[in-house]
């Protein structure tokens, strides 16, 4: 028994490493339009997708592996035909996957919040400034009553590596990303897995597009300008360019879009399309002008 | 006939051939696309304990042992529970409830990882949290959560592989015990687990081997914390912070971010290469064990 279970274990393994191994197919020549990439343009990008699925019968694949690194990276290997990315194209990227003709199509923006568990919240920290996070970040804040919350230990989650709301968070906080110090916290993925972790642990911080703070669970925290002000992640404050911590989003093609991506992304800069971008509390491109 | 047989033939040695070059070829090109991480590095990537990648600093030591611990967490509650149910469905149970205790199990082993990880996520975290809350723990994500977590998911391998090393024991064996004056529990004792003794290793080594190439469940509930290395070596409290281990690794975001620059895709090759060759190494040390006991007794 066991012995046939290895062997069907095995010639399945071959069987699917030898699908892996296969050169990708052109998606298009089969009408399947494959989406990859940030978790936070996933959440329109995929309701957007179920819409065109129903409306127009598109076949439309979406996945959310590696944030926003995964999708750049998967359209520059060509394994994809449109990439989600809540950061911009950088040159090194536009060096390493010389093939690829990236072409940027912005669909709306968003807000990097820091975000705590309910017991910091209600233990009385709404706010932070620039200085106290770099304290945190580089372990020499480690206790909420530092400042002014409850007697408790910071459980910093950092955002994985790769992903847009890291980079913002960095930008802001460093500079920029290259500048932050090399720190070892616990790592969070996917938008999803950072409110779980964060929900569900005491004394937790972590870095969240703040359309997830949905204020009963996890909580956004203000942002202490240097003269003292109060910011908060509010969409007013986001289209002001006021909040320092927001970022474009965008969806990724090779060239610019045509067939299947163009009507998709056609679809997505539609009234319809931005109404979604507007329901995920995003800012569309209307909010922006 | 003849032709049939053939075929047979022919096509069997096709397909094992077809695994042989797969996991010769992985191994291969593991190494080759490993190799500017041993240049630099040499013997210090396997003992080196500080992983930044930014700079360029690559020590796989934090991530061997988070794999090492978390494997022998498991195995430490699988191999008990997992022996013990073999030698009750084998020495104890009738024969038809010995065959729905066994593919009960095996229905087990086939549960999807990532079932066993978001289990893990929504019950054991919290678990292993509220339980040492006195003990200076951070969060639920821990490297024992990860390996209880683990201990649950090979226990039917461990299980299964110990009824066959334990079935594999001649009846008359038993029956010679049995006419010797021996109760079943002496015989199962000094009989039966003696002689798979053997088996029963192979099937914790292939047990362990399981454990260590795991990715997603432990990813989910392990923290992913970097530059874990434990100090002293031998201490509790690493076991209840968070960790990281070679599979949680590779499965994380930097493979996606290492890809086109040579140093650091060599280092995250490099630890698929440390996981692969381990989780070989072991497999075959349980395979040869496992055939060890099953041949003495086809002869």
């Amino acid at each position: 028994m066991v012995k046939q279970i290895f062997k069907a274990g095995s010639i399945l393994m071959v069987i699917s490493l030898a699908v892996v191994s296969c050169k990708p197919s052109d998606g298009s020549k089969l009408n399947i339009l494959k989406i990859n990439g940030s978790t936070t343009v996933n959440l329109p990008a995929a309701e957007a997708a179920e819409v065109l699925r129903e409306s127009m019968g598109l076949n439309i694949q979406m996945d959310t592996q590696g944030g926003s690194s995964g999708g750049i990276s998967m359209l520059g290997e060509q394994r994809i035909d449109i990439g989600m990315s809540s950061k911009k194209i950088s040159q090194k990227d536009k060096d390493k996957f010389s093939s690829c003709d990236f072409y940027e199509t912005k669909i709306g923006e968003d807000a990097v919040a820091l975000i705590v568990s309910k017991d910091v919240w209600e233990g009385g920290v709404h706010s932070v400034s620039k200085a106290e996070i770099q304290g945190i970040y580089e372990g020499k804040i480690i206790n909420w009553k530092e400042l002014g919350g409850a007697d408790q230990k910071i459980v910093f989650y950092n955002k994985e590596p790769g992903r847009g709301t890291w980079e913002v968070f960095a930008k802001w906080v460093y500079g920029s990303s290259k500048k932050a110090p090399q720190v070892s916290f616990p790592e969070v993925g996917g938008n999803e897995e950072t409110r779980a972790k964060v929900s569900s642990t005491r004394g937790a911080l972590s870095q969240l597009s703040a359309s997830w703070a949905d204020g009963k669970t996890i909580f956004a925290l203000g942002l202490e300008s240097e003269n003292g002000e109060l910011i908060e992640p509010t969409k007013k404050n986001i289209a002001a360019g006021t909040y320092p911590m927001s970022r474009p989003l965008y969806l990724l093609t090779d060239g610019e879009p045509a067939g299947l991506a163009k009507k998709y992304i056609d679809f997505i800069l539609s009234d319809e399309g931005q109404a979604i971008v507007s329901r995920h509390d995003y800012l569309s491109l209307s909010d922006l002008k | 006939m003849r032709i049939s047989k053939n075929i047979t033939l022919v096509s069997s040695w096709f397909f094992s051939a077809i695994a042989v070059v797969v996991i010769l070829g992985g191994l291969l090109m593991l190494f080759l696309d490993s190799l500017p991480i041993w240049e630099k590095e040499g013997a210090g990537f396997i003992t080196g304990q500080r992983w930044f990648f930014r700079q360029e600093e690559f020590g796989a030591g934090s991530m061997i042992y988070g794999s090492i611990v978390v494997a022998l967490i498991a195995i430490l509650i699988a191999a008990p529970i997992g022996i013990a149910a073999a030698v009750f469905g084998v020495e104890f149970l009738p024969q038809k409830w010995r065959m729905a205790l066994k593919v009960t199990v095996e229905l087990l082993a086939g549960v999807p990882s990532v079932v066993y990880g978001l289990l893990g996520v929504l019950l054991l975290r919290n678990w292993i949290y509220d339980l040492f809350s006195a003990f200076d723990i951070n969060s639920g994500d821990t490297l024992l959560t990860a390996g209880i977590l683990l201990g649950v998911m090979i226990l039917p391998t461990v299980m299964t592989l110990s009824d066959d090393a334990l079935r594999s024991i001649p009846g008359n064996q038993r029956t010679a015990a049995r006419g010797l004056g021996l109760n079943s529990s002496e015989t199962a004792l000094y009989v039966t687990i003696p002689q798979a003794t053997p088996g029963l290793i192979a099937a914790v080594l292939l047990g362990i081997g399981r454990a260590l190439g795991e990715t997603i469940a432990v990813f989910l509930v392990i923290g992913r914390q970097d530059n874990q290395w434990p100090d002293p070596l031998i201490a509790l409290q690493p076991l209840i912070s968070s960790g990281q281990t070679l599979s949680s690794k590779l499965g994380g975001a930097e493979t996606n971010i290492a890809y086109g620059q040579p140093l650091h895709w060599g280092a995250i090759t490099g630890l698929g290469l440390l996981l692969l060759s381990l989780v070989v190494i072991i497999t075959l040390l349980g395979i040869w064990l496992r055939n060890l006991t099953i041949r003495r007794y086809e002869a």
